[in-house]
C-alpha cells in the first residue's frame, strides 16, 4: 500500500529540485491513507461552504486561545472567512477559531458542538476520525454560500 | 488410534489453527507499525498546518487571461526579451494542485510559510475543548 510511494528518488531529480514529498518527514504523524482522508475532508468542506478550513496540529503554547487566534490571522487568504481547527494533542486542547464573516454562519454553539464530538474521539485515541467528524459537522452547519449558486 | 495420531489430532491441529489465526490478526499491524496517539502521552512532532486545495486546479492561467493568444497548441503567449526568461514561471506561478500540506518552520514564527503578513479578521468566534 505505502511501499510503492516510498521509493528512491527518480532520475528526474537534480540538485535544484526541491526535496521529495516523502523526504519532508511530515508523514510520520499520519499514514498516507489518513492524510488522504484529511485532505479530502478539508478540500470538500471548504468547497461546499465557501469558507476556508485549515487544520493545525501541534503545540499551541500557553495561553492556547491567543496562540490559536494568532495562527488564524496568519492562515492566508481572506481571514474573515477562514476557520482554523487547532489541535494540540500534547496539551489535550482543541480550538476552533472562526473569522468575523465565518462566525455569522458558524455560531459559537455549533463550534462547541463540533469541538465536543472531536474531543470525544480524541479521548479514544482517534485523531483523524475526530477531526474529520468535526469538519463534517462544521461544514453541515455552515451550509452553502448564499451568493453563489 | 495410536499415540502419535492422538497427539497430531488433539495438539498439533489446534495449535496450527491458533497460529494461523494469530498471524492473520497480528501480521498486518506488525508490518506498518505507526505510533498511535494515546491521550496523555507527549506530542513530539513538529507543528504542521494542513490547508485545502485551491479551488482552481490544473492550468495556472488558462485561456483568455494574461492576453494569451493561442500559438499552436500552447496555452501561453510567446514572450520576448526579459519576459522570455519568465515564461517558465507561468505554469508554476500559481501553486494550484500542489501539495495541501505545509510544514511550519518554527514556533515563534508560526504560520510564516502560509502567509507573509497577518490579517486580522475582526471579532473572532469559535470554541475550545479539552479531553
Amino acid at each position: 500500500m505505502t511501499s510503492a510511494l516510498e521509493v528512491e528518488s527518480h532520475d528526474t531529480a537534480t540538485n535544484r529540485t526541491a526535496a521529495a514529498r516523502t523526504d519532508e518527514g511530515v508523514d510520520q504523524i499520519f499514514s498516507f491513507r489518513e492524510l488522504a482522508r484529511l485532505d479530502e475532508a478539508l478540500t470538500m468542506s471548504s468547497r461546499e461552504t465557501g469558507l476556508r478550513f485549515t487544520l493545525y496540529v501541534g503545540d499551541l503554547g500557553t495561553p492556547t486561545r491567543s496562540r490559536a487566534e494568532e495562527l488564524h490571522a496568519h492562515s492566508g487568504g481572506n481571514t474573515a472567512e477562514a476557520v482554523l481547527i487547532a489541535v494540540s494533542p500534547g496539551q489535550r486542547v482543541a480550538e476552533v477559531v472562526t473569522g468575523s464573516a465565518a462566525a455569522r454562519r458558524l455560531p459559537d454553539r455549533a463550534c462547541a458542538l463540533a469541538v465536543l464530538s472531536m474531543t470525544t474521539a480524541f479521548a479514544g485515541g482517534d485523531l483523524v476520525g475526530g477531526i474529520i467528524n468535526g469538519l463534517r459537522q462544521l461544514a453541515d452547519q455552515a451550509g452553502r454560500p448564499t451568493t453563489r449558486h | 488410534m495410536t499415540v502419535v495420531e492422538t497427539i497430531l489430532v488433539f495438539a498439533v491441529v489446534p495449535l496450527a489453527v491458533v497460529l494461523v489465526l494469530a498471524l492473520m490478526t497480528l501480521g498486518p499491524g506488525a508490518r506498518n507499525r505507526r505510533p498511535r496517539y494515546k491521550p496523555g502521552q507527549p506530542w513530539n512532532h513538529d507543528p504542521i498546518w494542513y490547508e485545502p486545495h485551491p479551488e482552481a486546479t490544473g492550468h495556472g492561467g488558462g485561456h483568455g487571461e494574461d492576453d494569451a493568444q493561442a500559438l499552436g497548441s500552447s496555452v501561453y503567449p510567446e514572450r520576448y526579451g526579459d519576459e522570455a526568461a519568465a515564461t517558465h514561471a507561468v505554469s508554476g506561478g500559481t501553486h494550484a494542485g500542489s501539495s495541501a500540506t505545509r510544514a511550519i518552520s518554527g514556533g515563534s514564527t508560526g504560520g510564516a510559510t502560509v502567509a507573509s503578513r497577518p490579517r486580522a479578521a475582526g471579532p473572532l468566534g469559535g470554541a475550545r475543548g479539552t479531553w
